[in-house]
């Protein structure tokens, strides 16, 4: 019984869904609020992401007639599930709900299942705008992904573990991989800023372009879902780099645990935030060029010497 | 691959006002674009006819929502010489101010608008926020922001003690240090030229040949600016440059209209140092002789003319208004074609369409 | 700009007519053609002077006739004037010579009925693909 509970536990509450979508909330108006500050604006006030989310749930239900309803009712809850799913394998504060050697892949893999479910959106939501918004997303994914998954593999290949916990645990006692990597880290970056479509590669759904991309013919709850989907995807992206690059929640230390992990996510926040305040939205040929041309080999070489150091 | 038809408006994020585009697509190439105006036809070259002189000062305030005062100014002008009148210079002096703050308010606006299109919302914000610093200053002299009703038959209603001078001079300064920054920025900026730099090319041949005005023909090398080439209102007695640039992309465009901005802020004070005692109006007759007259200015997106006929009563028989804008729409179907989608916004804001303007 | 000399040129080309320049008010000068000259005085404009900033087209229903005023602008203006009948006006297009007359024609055609020969595609500009009453610029016929 207390099995089941504590299962429940962690789905429902902690580090499941109710502490995620409180993060998310949180990430949202804190990411808000900087960039509007950044611009010279005052910025929502705290509740103002939850009252969209709200407001969007209330709100009436519509899809073009000759969109695949199931499917389009299917992806967003679908997306959700795997973000939530992938949470929790990630430790927040020293606590996690379930690891194993190897969690690292499963949690890469279940973070590009929104990716891909978001291009069969607009494939599937007879718009125009979201048909072009589903290949952009598609060329994007090839894009940040490979380039992101190889950085991600640093820390990796460096601590000689595939579970993320381990390679947090392991920076505790060593030094953080975000110094012995800073390239790396920077490339998870650029590619966690290309996996959450955030400016400025917010291409797939580029307003000025093509109105909202895959998400256009979208509303009500499945919009709310898709948001939330997003904005928890953030959350788990930027925990994700703590515990590969800046050391998790530095057990041992006498400060909370969670506080550190805390702070340490922020930061990351803070610069998604600036990156998306700096730099005007590139077109989809560009960032294929981006990705291919500078992304990738960077982060090959740094493979490459990650495994030449780590393996000698 | 298949071809498909996006449409971009009559409603669509990225118009401000309705215009219809049917682009063929290819990819992410276009193909071909079939332009569709008129949604905001208000037939007030009509209207005109059916007020007369004094009234039809509002009418044609009313053809932008942008530059309102170039049209007042275009058209007084035409109905004064008409008349006959002799405009005194203190009036021709605070008229002249009217349209130079009216021209940065109009850049500063599009340079907002052209970074919105491209993605880029600070530049956006910043843009819109110091432009506020005109919108105060017009809305001091005239009382509106964007609808002056600065200009009568014969002189202006407007003006300003010394006290205020001297204020409009201080704010101004700070508005030329915020717009150095965007001048910096948009030479370093690499994002920003990666969006703007060979997009929506046209070649001086091409601007000769579709005969474009203002801004989008200074970039490509055109050298034509009526405030210098035909000087009315206050303008034969100022010092100033005509900005040109040899690119002709949007980038070429954007340096033009920010380059312009700064030489307008300078005449803006070389007008207010010099600013001439005196009075402000002439009487004007309420009955136009019988006349035609071509009256044209340089409006912040280029050539504007105006045609006027009187047949002797108080009401115009015609009144013929050419936009600026509708010459630079003719060439959106070169500047699209083999372009990407994503670059269709950034070339649609890079000739600064005023839609109101075009469809009157 | 040699505004005699176009003066002179025009003359040479159209010798059967007598050519008047009348001064505008504000740098402008009016210059009265008949209509099959239009295409060919723009020809010699273009080709002798490089006059081809055409600034727009005015179309006026006078009363008695359908007049239409060809804006030039270089360095200072120069109007062409010339009437057509009320009843079926046409006349050549410029967009052969000047590609940016399309707009202008095609507002021309639509406010006040007058057909351009040869032009591409004469569709409406302003007006509603539906509008089916009269050329809005025309005074009403029950005022002839």
């Amino acid at each position: 019984m207390t099995e089941w509970l504590s299962v429940l536990f962690a789905l429902l509450v902690f580090p499941g869904f109710g502490f995620l979508l409180a993060c998310a909330l949180a990430f949202q108006w804190i990411d808000r609020r900087v960039e509007a500050r950044l611009q010279g604006r005052v910025g929502p006030p705290w509740f103002q992401p939850l009252a969209d989310l709200i407001k969007l749930l209330a709100k009436e239900d519509v899809l073009p007639v000759g969109a695949n309803e199931i499917a389009c009712a299917a992806l967003p809850m679908v997306s959700l599930a795997a973000v939530l799913t992938a949470a929790l394998y990630i430790p927040v504060g020293g606590w996690v709900a379930r690891t194993f050697e190897g969690d690292l892949i499963v949690v890469l893999f279940l973070l590009s299942i929104p990716a891909l479910a978001y291009f069969l959106a607009g494939w599937l939501s007879v718009s125009v705008y979201s048909v072009v918004g589903g290949s952009r997303s598609l060329l994007q994914f090839f894009s940040y992904e490979v380039p992101f998954l190889m950085a991600l593999s640093g820390p990796a290949i460096l601590s000689g573990s595939w579970s993320i916990s381990r390679i947090a645990a392991q920076q505790s006692q060593a030094v953080w991989l975000a110094l012995v990597q800073p390239l790396g880290f920077l490339l998870a970056l650029v590619g966690l800023i290309g996996k959450l479509k955030r400016s400025p590669f917010d291409i797939p759904k580029a307003k000025s372009e093509i109105v909202a991309g895959p998400l256009t013919e979208f509303s009500g709850r499945k919009l709310a879902l898709w948001h939330l989907t997003m904005h928890i995807q953030m959350v788990v992206g930027i925990f994700l780099l703590v515990n590969l690059f800046l050391g998790g929640s530095d057990v041992g230390v006498t400060i909370p645990g969670v506080l550190i992990f805390g702070i340490k996510a922020l930061f990351i926040l803070l610069m998604l935030s600036v990156a998306s305040a700096l730099y005007a939205r590139l077109r989809i040929d560009q960032l294929a060029n981006i990705g291919w041309r500078v992304l990738a080999p960077l982060a090959l070489a740094q493979m490459l010497a990650t495994i030449w150091i780590g393996g000698g | 691959m298949t071809k498909i038809t996006i449409p971009i408006g009559p409603q669509h994020p990225a118009l401000k006002e309705p215009l219809s585009f049917l682009l063929t697509v290819e990819g992410e190439q276009i193909l071909d674009s079939a332009l569709r105006i008129g949604y905001v036809h208000r037939g007030l070259e009509r209207i005109c006819q059916n007020r007369n002189y004094v009234q039809n000062v509002h009418v044609v305030e009313r053809v932008c929502g942008i530059c309102s005062h170039i049209h007042t100014t275009t058209y007084c002008q035409g109905v004064e010489a008409l008349l006959g009148l002799q405009v005194p210079p203190r009036a021709l002096y605070l008229r002249t101010l009217l349209c130079e703050l009216e021209r940065i308010h109009s850049h500063l606006l599009w340079l907002g608008v052209l970074a919105e299109y491209i993605g880029f919302t600070t530049i956006f914000m910043y843009a819109w926020r110091d432009r506020e610093i005109v919108l105060d200053i017009m809305e001091e002299l005239s009382g509106g922001r964007v609808a002056h009703a600065a200009n009568v038959i014969g002189g202006v209603s407007i003006d300003a003690d010394e006290a205020h001078v001297a204020s409009i001079l201080d704010r101004l300064d700070v508005l030329e240090r915020q717009i150095k920054l965007f001048l910096d920025l948009i030479r370093r900026e690499r994002s920003f030229q990666a969006r703007t730099r060979g997009v929506g090319h046209l070649s001086a041949e091409q601007i000769r040949r579709y005969c474009v005005v203002g801004p989008a023909a200074r970039a490509s090398g055109v050298d034509v600016d009526l405030r210098r080439d035909a000087p009315y209102a206050a303008y034969k007695w100022l010092n100033f440059q005509v900005i040109t640039a040899e690119e002709g992309d949007v980038w070429a465009r954007t340096m033009v209209r920010v380059l312009e901005t700064i030489e307008s802020l300078h005449m803006c004070r070389q007008l207010l140092t010099e600013l001439p005692a005196g009075p402000l109006t002439v009487r004007a007759p309420r009955r136009v002789p019988p006349g035609e007259v071509v009256s044209r200015t340089e409006a912040p997106r280029g050539e504007l003319i105006y045609y006027i006929r009187s047949d002797g009563s108080d009401r115009p028989a015609r009144v013929k208004i050419r936009t600026p804008t509708l010459t630079t729409l003719i060439t959106l179907h070169d500047q699209l074609a083999g372009v990407h989608t994503a670059d269709v916004p950034v070339v649609l804001a890079g000739v600064d369409l005023c839609i109101a303007c075009a469809d009157r | 700009m040699h505004w005699e000399a176009i003066l002179q040129a025009l003359r040479e080309t159209f010798p059967a007519e007598t050519i008047e320049a009348q001064a505008g008010l504000i740098d402008e000068t009016f210059i009265a053609l008949p209509p099959d000259g239009i295409h060919l005085a723009v020809q010699v404009l273009i080709e002798r002077f490089d006059l081809r900033h055409l600034s727009t087209i005015t179309s006026q229903d006078t009363g008695g006739e359908i007049e239409l005023l060809y804006h030039f602008w270089g360095g200072r203006g120069l109007t062409l004037r010339t009437s057509l009948p009320r009843e079926k006006p046409h006349i050549a297009t410029l967009t052969d010579l000047i590609p940016g007359a399309a707009f202008y024609e095609r507002e021309v055609s639509e406010m006040l009925g007058v057909t351009f020969d040869g032009f591409p595609d004469p569709y409406p500009l302003l007006l509603p693909d539906d509008w089916d009453g009269q050329p809005p610029l025309r005074q009403e016929e029950s005022n002839d």
